[in-house]
């Protein structure tokens, strides 16, 4: 595999840079060298994530102090617009609260949201 | 070990330095311009960079110039301009998610500058929607996150870089929650962890699909908030300042320009971290946003900064391409829209414009190949047909299927005349993400004393010849905590000297340019970036060689040349500085980083790709360093404003 590499691209040298040529030879049956790249990983199963041990009496206050804040803003959230992501939506597959409804963004090793791709 | 660098020299001396480390301990060299490559002695990542750091005073009473400069005859006349001098503990260059963490640290130790060239907000970190990842899951691990990160890395990376990251990556995202940041949760509570390409583990931890934006939003207000913090918007900074310790180079601050009030403001800093992110503006279609223009990389070379693996730039294989739109937009994008994977992964066929599908004679996955795989297929096409863009067909699927799972792609180009359900997308790769950058031990310094780095500006050794996804924010948020503690020993060590605001001359705003000649200027940069712009994506893209990588040499410093010309013969002056002429000098700058680190890997790795050096070679398995050295023929972009000859 890793010869047809060589050939593959030994077309483009003849493109030297000083004349761009079109070259439109017909591409023939070549592949490229394994890469070291990891390959895609298709998210799959849902995995219950885990506690993260956090629990200091300050941090409790705080979190208490937070939800009610949280809570003021989501009665406020309430009145917007119904196709945005609501604070109470449950995902039924992850579990997860308050993310993107739809299909899961890293199904396919990226993450997309409606088709724009913004992490990968 | 020590090391000498002594400015205005090509001669870099390292004495033995045998390390035990793991992964990479030879680095390859190559000097400046010249290319040379030095003889390889043994050194490991952190310590030949960690050596580096001294906490010695810089000897004030020394003459900040080198014996071969001429004393800048502007000084004088310099100090009876009045320009603004302002004093700080800490400055810190950028207010991504790396500087703003740090800034927030410091500020509890002394006083801290905030610069940042637009809105505060406006950074690579602020597009960064997909998540952060960390081991936050008891059935990870750190061993797990490393070799993830290692093998995408393709074994370029640094163990012990990989290892500190990974295990100090949870504490950080901890931090973060603390500081206000909202992460999505599961029904019990606790974070709700995704996985990414890459992964091995469920560990990307997200705010919806804007994190970065989420993070972002959290520390500014904390920044916003803090006393000891003062931020400069609107602040573009121009170049480090720097003087000569014995063999040491040491940065005592930076000059900026106030671009809403075309002021320059010289900041005294006793520690300045750079924390300027990307580059992705030295390519016509980029991800990142405007300001991402390899500032802090052409500073810190020009400073005297040793700069690593320049070669590794990530491109997204398929961005909508804009050119391919029956309506063209109004407005040139200034951040590409990339298309998912999942369009491929649903049935999506990638053809050139001759309606041929190529990808099966690339690789037996077709379409559904690795990212990367693809990214070069499609660059290979363009290059090969001379054509500006692919088509990613998606028709052939149910209409109702296309809308409900790609409405975003539907609306935004039918907006511009294009109906997904009917017609392919025109698609062309996007520069994402520098992996390398400006080398950094793991305490973020580097080899300029007093001068830290942390985020996409920095080369730490994490991501080695590619990055994992959703490590960038994790390593910028590990290392703007790192150079904390040294940064404080260091501000605690240094003291300002009140004349060293006169040690250099001052950058000076073009008032004496009548209107027209400052226009032709403006109007000549802009259309030599595109240009720029036009070669890189031509000669250093995504596959590459060496007769394509020496042409793009020649031609950008022909075209850095006329450029340079064009200025000086419509009255700009060496010390003279505007937004545009300065980013452009950075583009200028990072490009030939860019070249002579991919002219210097003689091997494929990663994401630096070369058809004369198709495969991987253990032997090379080196990052590859640029130092500075002094050059006869060098140009106004490689060298310091306070430096140019008169």
């Amino acid at each position: 595999m890793a010869s047809k590499l060589g050939r593959l691209f030994s077309s483009i040298s003849t493109l030297s840079a000083p004349k761009l040529s079109l070259s439109n030879s017909k591409s023939y049956p070549l592949a490229w060298s394994v890469s070291d790249s990891a390959s895609r990983l298709i998210c799959s199963a849902t995995q219950q994530p885990q506690p993260l041990n956090e629990n200091t009496n300050k941090q409790q206050a705080d979190e208490t102090t937070k939800n009610d804040i949280q809570k003021e803003s989501e009665d406020d959230h309430q009145e917007e617009e119904e196709d945005e992501d609501d604070d109470d939506f449950v995902n039924k597959a992850t579990g997860e609260v308050g993310g993107p409804r739809g299909p899961e963004p890293t199904r396919f090793g990226d993450w997309e949201r409606n088709g724009r791709c913004s992490d990968f | 070990m020590t090391t000498c660098i002594p400015a205005g020299s090509g001669n870099l001396h390292y004495s033995s330095a045998l390390s035990k480390g793991h992964g990479c301990r030879k680095t390859s060299w190559v000097s400046g311009i010249a290319l040379k490559r030095s003889t390889q002695k043994e050194l490991s990542w952190s310590c030949s960079v960690s050596k580096f750091l001294r906490f010695q005073r810089c000897n004030f009473s020394q003459s900040p110039f080198g014996d071969n400069q001429k004393p800048l005859r502007t000084v004088t006349s310099s100090c009876l301009r009045d320009g603004s001098t302002k004093y700080f503990d800490f400055a810190v260059i950028g207010s991504g998610v790396a500087g703003l963490r740090y800034a927030l640290e410091v500020a509890k130790h002394g006083t801290v500058a905030v610069i940042t060239k637009d809105e505060p907000h406006e950074s690579n970190t602020n597009y960064a929607q997909g998540g952060v990842s960390a081991v936050l899951c008891p059935s990870d691990s750190v061993e797990s996150h490393m070799h993830d990160t290692i093998v995408a890395g393709a074994y370029l990376c640094d163990e012990e870089t990989v290892r500190v990251v990974c295990t100090e990556g949870p504490d950080r995202i901890r931090e973060l929650i603390a500081m206000g940041a909202s992460f999505d949760h599961g029904e019990d509570g606790n974070l709700h962890l995704a996985r990414e390409g890459g992964h091995s583990h469920h560990r990307i931890v997200h705010a919806a699909d804007m994190t970065g934006r989420e993070i972002e939003r959290a520390l500014l207000e904390a920044v916003v908030n803090d006393p000891n913090i003062s931020v400069f918007e609107h602040h573009f900074a121009v170049d480090l300042l720097t003087c000569q310790d014995g063999s040491d180079t040491v940065c005592l601050g930076f000059d900026t320009l106030n671009t809403e009030t075309l002021e320059v403001i010289r900041i005294i800093s006793k520690v300045t971290l750079l924390a300027s992110g990307g580059a992705g503006h030295m390519y016509p279609t980029t991800t990142n946003p405007p300001v991402a223009t390899g500032d802090g990389m052409a500073m810190a070379h020009r400073a005297q900064a040793v700069i690593s693996n320049m070669e590794f730039v990530q491109f997204h294989p398929t961005a909508l391409a804009d050119e391919g739109l029956p309506t063209k937009p109004a407005k040139s994008r200034e951040n590409a829209f990339l298309i998912t994977e999942a369009v491929r992964g649903d049935g999506g066929i990638l053809y050139n414009l001759g309606m041929e599908r190529f990808m099966p004679s690339y690789d037996d996955r077709a379409e559904l190949a690795p990212r990367d795989v693809v990214a070069r297929s499609i660059d290979d096409q363009l290059k090969k047909r001379n054509e500006k863009y692919a088509l990613l067909d998606i028709s052939h699927k149910p209409r109702e299927k296309i809308l409900s799972h790609f409405p975003n792609i539907a609306a935004e180009c039918l907006q511009y005349g294009l109906d997904i359900t009917r017609q392919p997308i025109p698609v062309v790769p996007a520069a994402h993400y520098m992996c390398g950058g400006v080398r950094a031990g793991l305490q973020g310094e580097t080899n300029v004393q007093g001068l830290y780095v942390a985020g996409e500006v920095a080369c730490t050794g994490l991501h080695g010849a590619n990055r994992l996804a959703s490590n960038s924010l994790l390593e910028a948020l590990v290392f703007a905590r790192r150079a904390v503690q040294p940064s404080i020993d260091h501000m605690k060590s240094s003291k300002h000297d009140p004349s060293a605001s006169n040690w250099w001359a001052r950058p000076v705003v073009p008032l004496v340019l009548a209107s027209d000649a400052m226009n032709k200027v403006e109007k000549m940069t802009r259309e030599v970036r595109k240009e720029l712009q036009s070669i890189m994506w031509e000669y250093v893209g995504i596959v590459r060689s060496t007769t394509r990588l020496e042409f793009a040499e020649q031609k950008i410093g022909e075209l850095e040349g006329k450029w340079e010309d064009y200025l000086f013969q419509h009255g700009w002056e060496p010390t003279m500085v505007g937004l545009e002429a300065c980013e452009m000098r950075n583009l200028f700058c990072c490009a030939k980083l860019v070249i002579s680190s991919a002219l210097a890997r003689h091997e494929s790795r990663g994401l630096h790709y070369t058809i004369d050096f198709p495969h991987l070679e253990e032997s090379k398995r080196l990052p590859t360093v640029i130092f500075p050295c002094s050059s006869v023929k060098s140009t106004w972009s490689s060298r310091q404003l306070s430096r140019q000859p008169l």
